[in-house]
C-alpha cells in the first residue's frame, strides 16, 4: 500500500509531557531549525508507521491559540496553513479541565485532532480515571491514553494515526455560547461570507475570532478586500451589541464558555479520588504563594541569585581571566609584529577586536552560573510561582510577572547585562508587556556601566560613596517603572494584551544533566548572537578612533623624537663590548623580545618553571637576554639605556593615541555634539566617552581612562578632577544618570531588533533612552544649578522624584478595556 | 504598595553589602633580578590601571611601601627581606593580592 508522506503535528500545553511523546515517538531523531522569520523554535522528527512514513512537526507548547504570543501565532498559523493531516494533541491527563481548553480550540478549529491523553501514570497515581472511550464519542476524535516518560501507548498512536489518514472526520465538537449563540451566526452570515478565506479557515471559528477581537484575524478582514471598512465596523457592532446585552467584554464570555465546556467534560468523564488530599505542592504552596512569606521567600531567593552569580561568578570570571588573556596573547603572537611608533593595520585591529571579543567573554562564567541558577528555577517549578507574585505589582506598570526574569538579568540591582535580559523576554505571553519590559530593561545597571559610576563616585561623592552607590543602583528601577507606564499608555498602547494565564507546575527536583543541558543551550545561543555582532561592532569603532589619524608632520615630529632617542641608546651600546653587535635596528626587536619573554612567564609562580623559560629566551638569543635581563656586566650597563627607550616608546604611543583619538571621527562627533550637551553639563570629552559607550557599555571608563589618565601623576579620577576645573558634583550626578540611562549598546540594540522582531523598535528604543537620558540629565543639572542644590541634595530631590512618580503611576488606571483575567491560583482544582 | 516597601528595603539592605562589579582587575609581577620587582596591571576590559593604589607588604600585613600605578600602568618596588605580598587596590571588589613567593625571577 502506497501513500504520501503524513504530515502530523504535536500540539500540547507546557508541561503535558509533549516532548517524552515526540521521543517516544521519534526515538529522539530530531532536527531543529527555526519556524520561517521568527525566533521560535520548529523541532521536527520522522518515523514510520506500517503504512508508511510520517514527519512529526513539534509545535510550540501553548496554552491557547489566541495572538496573544509569538508562539501562538506560529503553532495557529502552521495548522491553518500548513494543514498536517493529523493533529495529535498531547493533554495532560491528571490536569485535564486545563488541557482541554487548548483541545477545543483545536477542534473549533476543524482540526483533524487525535487525543493522546498523556501522564496516565501520574493521574493513577492520584486516583484520578478516566473514561477515555466516553471521552472518545462525545468529542468525536480518537483518544489514546499513553505515558510518554515510560514509552506505552506510541504504538496504539501510531495505529490511530494510520486510521485517521484514511477518513475525513465527520463531526466536529462544538462549544456552546449561551447567549452568544445569535451573534455568531450573525457574524458568520454578515462578515465571514463576505471575506474571501481559504478553505482551511473555518467560518464558525473565524467569527468567534473577531467576537474576541483577534488582532491577526481581524487583519484578514482589512486584507485584499474592497469593502473591508464596512466590515470592520459592522464587526464593532456586533461585538459592542453582545457586551451591552450580555453586560460583559465578548472574550471574556468566550473564554469563560470554553472553560465552562472543559469542566462539564471532565465531571462527566473523569472520576476525582473520593477524598482530596492536598499534595505536598499545595501544601508548600500555601506558603510560596501566600501574601506574608511569597515576597519574603521570593527577595531570598533572588538574594541567593545574586550572590551566586554575580558575587561568586565574579570570583570565577577572575580565576577564568588566563584563558582568554592568552587568546590575547596568542593572537598578538601571530599578527604582524608591533611597530616603534605604530603598528600594522593588520596587528592594530586584530588585536582589538579580539580585546573588545574577551571582555564579553570575561563575563562567560558570570552568565552560566545565572543560567543554570535559571534553569533551576524553572525547572523546580518556582519561575512560574515568582512571575505570580510579582504580577500584580507588574502589571500596575504595563509589566507582567514574567518581567521579573528579564530584569533581574539586566541588573536590577547592580550587575547584569542587557543582552541576556532581553533574550529572555521571549517567554513573556502578552506582547504589550513583552515590548514593554524590552524597552525599559536596557536601564537596568548592566555591569558594565559600573566603572563609570566607580570613577565618578571615587572623584566627586568620596565621602558619600556607599549611599551614592545604593542612589544609583534603586533609582533606575524607579525610573524604569513609571517609563514602563507610560510607554504602555502611549505608544504600546495598541499592543494586544493577554490574560495572565500561568500553570503551576507540582515543584520537582531538577535534574544536574537538565540544568546543564539547558544552561550549555542558552550559553552557546548567547555566543553564537552576541560574539559575532561585538566583531562586527569592534571593526566599525576601531575605523571610528582610529581614523583619519595624524598628520604627515606630525608623524615626522614623532619619528625625530624616536631617531633621537635610538641615537641616545646606541652612544650607549658604543660604550660596552656589544659594539658593533648591536645595531640601531636592534632596539625594536629587543622590546619585542622583551615583551614575549614577558607573556611566556605571565602567571608562572614556580621558580623552576621560570628557570626553563628563561633559559631557552636566553638560547634564542643571548645577546638580547642579556640586556633585557641585565646580565654581565655590558648587560647591566646598556640596560639602563634600555629602559630609557621603552619607557620613551610607551610615552610617544600614549601621546600618539590621545592625539589621533581626539582628532579621530567620533572625536569630531563629541566636539559637533557639545553645543546640546552643554545644558546637561557635559562637555566634549565626556560626549566622546559616552559616544564610545554606546558600542559597549565598557568603553566609556576605558576612554575616560584614556583622555583622562594621560599624564600619569595621579588616578583617572584625580585627573579627571584636576583636567575638569569647573566640573562639579552635580556635573557627576548628571553624568551618571545619563549612564543609566543611556541607549542600549550596539550589541543590546541587535538583540533588541531580534526579540521585537523590528528595526522600528530598535531604533525607538536608541532614541527614546538618548532623549530621556538627555532630558533627566539637564533637568538634574540645570535644575539642580538653578536651585543651588549641591550634588548630593539634587541626588536625594530626583530620587524622592522618581519614587513619588512611580507611586503615583501606580494608581493610574489601565486606559485599556478591562481584560480577560484568569487567574490561576496556586491551588489547582479539577 | 507593601510588596513594593519590602522590595526598597531589602535592596537597602544589599546595598549595605553593596560590592561593585565590572570588569575583572588584573596584576601580574616580575621579579627583576635586581632586587626590585616590576608590576603591570590593567582590568580584562583593557581599560587602564594608571592611577590605582599599590601597596607592599610585609608578612604581618605592615604596609612597607605605598604608591600607584603609573602612566603605562607599570608598578617598581624595592623587594622586601623575608616573605612579603603584593596588593593591587582599585577599590572594593577590585583588589588583587599576590603573594611574594609566588613573583619569581
Amino acid at each position: 500500500m502506497s501513500r504520501k508522506n503524513l504530515l502530523v503535528a504535536l500540539a500540547g500545553q507546557p508541561n503535558c509531557g509533549k516532548s517524552t511523546v515526540f521521543n517516544m515517538l521519534t526515538g529522539a531523531r530530531q532536527h531543529v531549525a527555526n519556524y520561517p522569520g521568527v525566533t521560535v523554535e520548529k523541532k521536527t522528527g520522522f518515523f514510520r508507521t506500517d503504512s508508511g512514513r510520517v514527519e512529526l512537526v513539534d509545535l510550540p507548547g501553548t496554552y491557547s491559540l489566541s495572538s496573544y504570543s509569538l508562539e501562538e501565532r506560529v503553532a495557529r498559523d502552521f495548522i491553518l496553513q500548513d494543514r498536517p493531516d493529523v493533529i495529535v494533541d498531547v493533554v495532560d491527563a491528571s490536569n485535564l479541565k486545563r488541557n482541554l481548553y487548548l483541545t477545543l480550540q483545536l477542534l473549533e478549529m476543524e482540526a483533524p485532532v487525535v487525543l493522546d491523553l498523556n501522564m496516565m501514570d501520574v493521574a493513577e497515581r492520584r486516583g484520578i480515571s478516566v473514561d477515555h472511550e466516553g471521552l472518545s464519542r462525545h468529542l468525536g476524535i480518537p483518544v489514546v491514553p499513553t505515558v510518554g516518560k515510560a514509552g506505552v501507548g506510541g504504538k496504539d498512536i501510531k495505529r490511530v494515526l494510520d486510521e485517521q489518514a484514511q477518513k475525513e472526520p465527520e463531526k466536529f465538537f462544538v462549544v456552546d455560547y449561551g447567549v452568544m449563540e445569535p451573534h455568531v451566526q450573525k457574524m458568520q452570515s454578515r462578515v465571514v461570507a463576505r471575506m474571501q478565506l481559504p478553505e482551511s479557515y473555518p467560518s464558525r471559528w473565524v467569527a468567534l475570532k473577531l467576537l474576541e477581537n483577534d488582532a491577526e484575524v481581524t487583519k484578514l478582514v482589512t486584507a485584499d478586500n474592497a469593502d473591508a471598512d464596512e466590515l470592520v465596523r459592522e464587526i464593532e457592532r456586533l461585538r459592542s451589541e453582545f457586551e451591552q446585552e450580555a453586560g460583559i467584554p465578548a472574550e471574556r464570555h468566550i473564554a469563560f464558555a470554553r472553560h465552562k465546556a472543559c469542566a462539564g467534560i471532565c465531571r462527566e468523564f473523569m472520576t476525582l479520588p473520593a477524598e482530596k488530599k492536598a499534595s505536598l505542592s499545595d501544601r508548600a504552596d500555601r506558603y510560596v504563594c501566600s501574601r506574608f512569606f511569597g515576597p519574603l521567600v521570593l527577595l531570598a531567593i533572588l538574594f541567593i541569585l545574586y550572590e551566586v552569580s554575580i558575587v561568586f561568578g565574579y570570583w570565577v570570571a577572575g580565576e577564568v581571566w588566563p584563558v582568554w588573556g592568552a587568546l590575547e596573547t596568542f593572537t598578538a603572537s601571530i599578527l604582524p609584529q608591533p611597530g616603534f611608533l605604530s603598528d600594522p593595520l593588520l596587528f592594530g585591529l586584530g588585536t582589538w577586536v579580539v580585546k573588545s571579543t574577551t571582555a564579553i567573554l570575561n563575563y562567560l562564567p558570570i552568565f552560566f552560573l545565572l543560567f543554570a541558577l535559571i534553569a533551576i528555577l524553572e525547572d523546580s517549578g518556582y519561575m512560574p510561582r515568582m512571575a505570580f507574585i510579582l504580577d500584580r505589582l507588574f502589571r500596575r506598570f504595563g509589566l507582567h510577572g514574567q518581567s521579573t526574569l528579564p530584569l533581574i538579568l539586566g541588573g536590577v540591582y547592580v550587575g547584569g547585562c542587557a543582552i541576556p535580559g532581553v533574550m529572555a523576554t521571549k517567554a513573556i505571553p502578552d506582547e504589550r508587556a513583552r515590548l514593554a519590559t524590552i524597552l525599559i530593561v536596557p536601564m537596568m545597571n548592566c555591569l558594565a556601566k559600573v566603572p563609570l559610576y566607580l570613577i565618578l563616585i571615587g572623584a566627586y561623592f568620596q565621602d558619600q560613596g556607599g549611599l551614592t552607590m545604593f542612589f544609583i543602583a534603586t533609582v533606575t528601577l524607579f525610573m524604569a517603572l513609571p517609563v514602563a507606564k507610560v510607554l504602555s499608555l502611549t505608544v504600546l498602547g495598541k499592543q494586544p494584551s493577554a490574560p495572565f494565564i500561568m500553570e503551576m507546575p507540582p515543584y520537582h527536583l531538577p535534574t544536574v544533566s537538565g540544568v546543564l543541558r539547558r544552561a550549555f543551550e542558552r550559553i552557546w545561543l548567547f555566543l553564537k548572537k552576541i560574539v559575532t555582532v561585538v566583531i562586527a561592532v569592534a571593526v566599525v569603532v576601531f575605523v571610528l578612533i582610529n581614523f583619519p589619524g595624524l598628520s604627515r608632520e606630525r608623524m615626522a615630529e614623532y619619528r625625530a623624537k624616536q631617531e633621537a632617542a635610538t641615537a641616545t641608546f646606541m652612544k650607549a651600546v658604543d660604550k660596552t663590548g656589544y659594539k658593533g653587535e648591536i645595531s640601531a635596528d636592534d632596539v625594536l626587536p629587543m622590546i619585542l623580545f622583551a615583551d614575549s619573554l614577558k607573556d611566556a612567564k605571565r602567571g608562572i609562580t614556580d621558580r623552576e618553571k621560570a628557570a626553563a623559560v628563561n633559559t631557552s629566551f636566553q638560547q634564542a638569543n643571548p645577546v638580547y637576554y642579556a640586556v633585557v635581563k641585565r646580565k654581565g656586566a655590558d648587560g647591566k650597563k646598556l640596560n639602563k639605556a634600555y629602559k630609557k627607550v621603552v619607557k620613551l616608546r610607551k610615552k610617544l604611543r600614549r601621546e600618539m593615541r590621545t592625539e589621533r583619538f581626539e582628532s579621530s571621527f567620533l572625536g569630531v562627533m563629541g566636539r559637533a555634539l557639545e553645543p546640546v550637551t552643554r545644558y546637561a553639563g557635559f562637555n566634549w570629552r565626556i560626549n566622546i566617552a559616552l559616544l564610545s559607550a554606546f558600542a559597549a557599555k565598557e568603553n566609556s571608563a576605558a576612554t575616560l581612562g584614556a583622555i583622562y589618565g594621560i599624564d600619569g601623576s595621579g588616578s583617572v579620577q584625580e585627573s579627571m578632577k584636576a583636567g575638569e576645573a569647573g566640573f562639579t558634583p552635580l556635573h557627576a550626578l548628571a553624568l551618571m544618570l545619563f549612564m543609566a540611562l543611556y541607549p542600549p549598546c550596539v550589541p543590546t540594540s541587535i538583540m533588541v531588533r531580534m526579540q521585537s522582531g523590528s528595526t522600528k523598535w530598535m531604533v525607538f528604543s536608541i532614541a527614546y533612552q538618548t532623549l530621556l537620558g538627555l532630558a533627566v540629565a539637564t533637568l538634574v543639572f540645570t535644575g539642580g544649578t538653578l536651585l543651588g542644590l549641591t550634588g548630593f541634595q539634587a541626588m536625594w530631590a530626583f530620587y524622592a522624584l522618581c519614587v513619588g512618580a512611580t507611586v503615583v503611576m501606580a494608581f493610574v488606571p489601565d486606559r485599556q478595556p478591562e481584560k480577560v483575567e484568569i487567574r490561576e491560583t496556586c491551588k489547582q482544582d479539577c | 504598595m507593601k510588596k513594593m516597601m519590602i522590595t526598597a528595603m531589602t535592596l537597602a539592605v544589599l546595598a549595605l553589602a553593596a560590592t561593585a562589579f565590572a570588569h575583572t582587575p588584573l596584576c601580574d609581577c616580575f621579579d627583576n633580578g635586581d632586587g626590585t620587582v616590576s608590576c603591570e596591571g590593567g582590568f580584562s576590559d583593557g581599560s587602564s590601571a594608571s592611577g590605582v593604589k599599590m601597596y607592599v607588604k610585609d608578612g604581618s600585613g605592615k604596609v612597607l611601601q605605598e604608591g600607584a600605578m603609573n602612566a603605562d600602568s607599570e608598578f617598581n618596588f624595592k623587594k622586601p627581606e623575608g616573605s612579603y605580598t603584593v596588593l593591587f587596590d582599585a577599590g572594593e571588589g577590585h583588589a588583587v593580592e599576590i603573594n611574594g613567593a609566588d613573583i619569581v625571577e
